[in-house]
């Protein structure tokens, strides 16, 4: 052993996550393909599998913020905002969640202005707003709220459900309180870090990105809030 | 408002799918059955479905049936990836521009997804992919496509002035592809030597967002003006605050060097491969720098990395065989170099090619102190010259003469470098470039001289056909001129004199199609030797409203 190098997991990171992922993705399209052949019936294996769905999604969304910091931290990741259009991205977006959502039986409302354009890397974003839903759906009793549209120059993408809500001391305490690791809930802060760090590289004229949570809304629960410059 | 469950892509889109034909390309079984169930849920046919798990494979299938879409993974395990076949498929005109080619790739880096200029993938797909996302996506592009088409046929007839216009009308109306046509219409501006248009367009990009390319552009606009402090400015800056914007550090390496800043244009280029080291070109930038400078073990490797990388790429170039050879020729190993130019021959087989190998082939035995063998690549070189109709470029005509000159064969390398002053008697590049190919041969007065006298009668020549016209003898003036450019075929001011001559003419005296052919072709054979000529843009200007007329 004394040959080797001192062990070095950063090596491994890209090469691994890539591996992982190509086997998540073959795992998570069987299980949405047996999803929509099962029976919803609501005690039994459909339950059961979309729970399963549920957690390579997980998998899935955590490699990848992962990697991506990685790569933000050593300058690898190829950052290119380009003109998005509001409808499709949303559509993308959404029918990454839907399986999971018919599955639990959570109604989706979306309310986009179907002439909206803004200019932000879509791969980003899409792993944020996922990200986000897949989280509301463990809190929610039955309906998420996602809206996007401009305001004040800057575009508000809101993902609300009709849960109890944050704690107060996370609304209060803002990004600061989310980067502690907290096992007792099983939050290891990395989604909400890994939203602020995507914010923040979104920059126009001096403006920068940013995220916060709130309680309330349109249907009374939690709401995380990204806006992008 | 929008229910989830009525949340899918249009009827539309899916007729669209129905009637495709689709190639998945993926090295992994377990992916191709995946895109494929993907496609045949968006409502492909299954029997329209092709797979294939590798380069060779997919581009035996490409060449037997034509594709509407293909899905491709970027990474496809050992021999090509992905950009490669891709790159081949175009080579080899497998795919025609209404195909799309879709890269798929299981994580975002900066090689998946960096193409070269000419070669790009109409999508990135990250997996997981799922149908909405595909549907959409697909929709997107052929829609796209479509509205395209009158902007790429007019770039490719090269008639940018028609492709602006085009530009600026759809750039009005479509706002999701808004900012790609400004883009592509300050591409184009700066083809055709507006740069002025092309700044106040970066400029007025910049206005309203932080854009890297406009930036970008702004500081090529100085390149071509040779004000590379302000460029080198400009892209340290960018670069600062776009970390993996790899054109970027290529464009500042350019300018350093330029500058006569080598160190710097070497760590740029570092920074660069560290990022994506997987590009050949920007490899073989690193062996030339290298070279250049005299480091003669970098350069060796950096050509030897540069080859082994595009082992697999069908737009592979002599370049770095060239630049391997006179590497290990200069570390006297002339052996090694004629290796390298045997493999090198084995490869490209055209005229060219081989009076460029013939070249560095003397040129390494010169400099190995084996005259015998010099002479005689020397003769052989002047007999290939003899026999062929290849009007090398001045890097190919700089390397021949400069064998010629100092093994043997000195009337033709003068004769060689007399046409490349010729053709370019205003520009301080070539006219040192030639000087130092006759100190190198300790010939400097002689070059003076040479350099001298050919400008002299370039000059001669150019203003007699411009003389003639300015007394309104038209016929006789466009005569004198086609006799120079017999000359002095790479003559930029006077393939533009002459266009201008030309289109003077028929103003005058009446349309004639196959003198307005000329002159197009003429003007065409300017912009492609000085893209940044502002006269061109004017000139074709001219040229339409006579056609128009």
């Amino acid at each position: 052993m004394s040959h080797l190098p001192k062990p070095d997991a950063s090596l491994f990171l890209a090469s691994s996550v890539h591996d992982m992922k190509n086997s998540i993705s073959v795992l998570q399209d069987t299980i949405r393909r047996l999803l929509l052949k099962a029976p919803p019936d609501e005690c039994g294996e459909y339950r059961e599998m979309s729970q399963m769905l549920y957690e390579t999604q997980r998998i899935n969304g955590n490699l990848i913020q992962l990697l991506t910091l990685y790569k933000f931290g050593h300058d690898l990741y190829p950052f290119n905002p380009e003109t998005q259009e509001i409808a499709e991205f949303a559509r993308s977006a959404v029918s990454h969640v839907t399986p999971l959502l018919t599955s639990r039986q959570i109604a989706l409302e979306v309310e986009i202005d179907s002439d909206c354009y803004w200019e932000f890397d879509a791969d980003l974003v899409n792993g944020i707003v996922v990200h986000a839903m897949n989280n509301a759906v463990q809190y929610t009793r039955d309906a998420l709220h996602l809206q996007i549209a401009p305001v004040d120059d800057a575009l508000e993408i809101r993902i609300e459900d009709n849960g109890r809500g944050f704690p107060q001391h996370m609304v209060d305490d803002g990004i600061a309180a989310m980067r502690g690791i907290n096992f007792s809930t099983g939050s290891t802060g990395l989604g909400l870090y890994f939203a602020a760090v995507v914010a923040q590289m979104h920059c126009n004229r001096k403006e920068r990105g940013s995220i916060r949570l709130e309680n309330g809304g349109k249907l009374g629960g939690g709401c995380f809030i990204l806006r992008l410059p | 408002m929008i229910a989830a469950t009525t949340f899918g892509g249009g009827d539309v889109d899916t007729q669209l799918i129905a009637k495709s034909t689709f190639l998945v390309i993926d090295d992994f079984l377990g992916m191709r059955g995946m895109l494929s169930s993907v496609l045949r849920n968006c409502g492909a046919h299954p029997k329209s479905i092709d797979t294939a798990s590798n380069g060779p494979e997919a581009i035996q299938q490409l060449a037997k049936r034509r594709y509407d879409i293909v899905l491709c993974d970027f990474n496809l395990g050992a021999g090509q990836n992905g950009m490669q076949v891709l790159e081949e498929a175009k080579f080899k005109n497998l795919i025609g521009p209404s195909c799309c080619w879709i890269m798929v790739t299981a994580e975002k880096t900066v090689d998946t997804v960096m193409g070269t200029v000419e070669v790009q993938p109409d999508a990135y797909l990250i997996k997981p992919v799922t149908e909405a996302v595909l549907t959409a996506r697909i929709a997107r592009i052929k829609a796209k496509k479509e509205a395209f088409v009158d902007i790429d046929r007019a770039i490719s007839s090269r008639d940018y002035l028609k492709a602006i216009r085009l530009c600026e009308e759809r750039a009005a109306v479509d706002k999701a592809n808004a900012i790609e046509l400004l883009r592509i219409k300050c591409d184009l501006q700066m083809q055709s030597g507006q740069s002025d248009k092309a700044r106040q367009t970066y400029e007025k990009i910049l206005a309203a967002r932080d854009v890297p390319w406009a930036q970008l552009g702004l500081a090529r606009i100085h390149q071509q003006a040779s004000r590379h402090d302000a460029a080198c400015q400009l892209l340290e800056q960018l670069i600062e605050q776009n970390r993996s914007f790899l054109d970027a550090y290529d464009s500042l390496a350019e300018s350093y060097q330029a500058l006569g800043e080598n160190e710097k244009a070497e760590t740029i280029l570092d920074r660069a491969v560290a990022l994506s080291p997987n590009s050949h070109s920007r490899q073989r930038a690193i062996g030339e720098l290298a070279l250049k400078t005299g480091k003669l073990d970098r350069a060796e490797k950096a050509f030897r990395k540069t080859l082994k990388l595009a082992e697999h790429s069908a737009r592979k170039t002599p370049d770095a065989y060239l630049g391997l050879a006179r590497t290990v020729g200069a570390k006297a190993d002339p052996q090694e170099a004629l290796n390298v130019l045997h493999q090198m021959d084995k490869l490209f087989d055209n005229d060219e090619a081989r009076l460029r190998s013939k070249s560095v082939e003397g040129y390494v035995y010169h400099q190995n102190g084996l005259a015998r063998q010099a002479a005689e690549a020397a003769r052989e070189l002047a007999g290939m010259l003899d026999r062929s109709s290849v009007r090398p470029d001045p890097q190919a005509s700089r390397e021949m003469a400069e064998l010629l000159l100092v093994a043997g064969n000195r009337d033709k390398g003068l004769a060689l470098l007399r046409a490349e002053v010729m053709n370019n008697p205003d520009d301080t590049h070539t006219v040192d470039a030639v000087q130092a190919i006759f100190r190198k041969a300790g010939l400097a007065e002689e070059g003076s001289n040479l350099v001298e006298s050919s400008r002299k009668e370039a000059g001669e020549l150019m203003n007699t056909g411009i003389l003639l016209a300015r007394g309104g003898n038209y016929p006789e003036a466009i005569d004198k001129m086609r006799a120079a450019l017999e000359r002095m075929p790479r003559n930029v001011r006077l393939l533009l004199n002459s266009a201008h001559v030309m289109l003077s003419y028929m103003e005058h005296d009446g349309l004639q199609a196959a003198l307005l052919r000329e002159a197009k072709k003429n003007l065409l054979a300017a912009n492609q030797l000085a893209p940044a000529e502002p006269r061109f843009a004017e000139l074709m200007q001219r040229l339409d409203a006579l056609q128009g007329r």
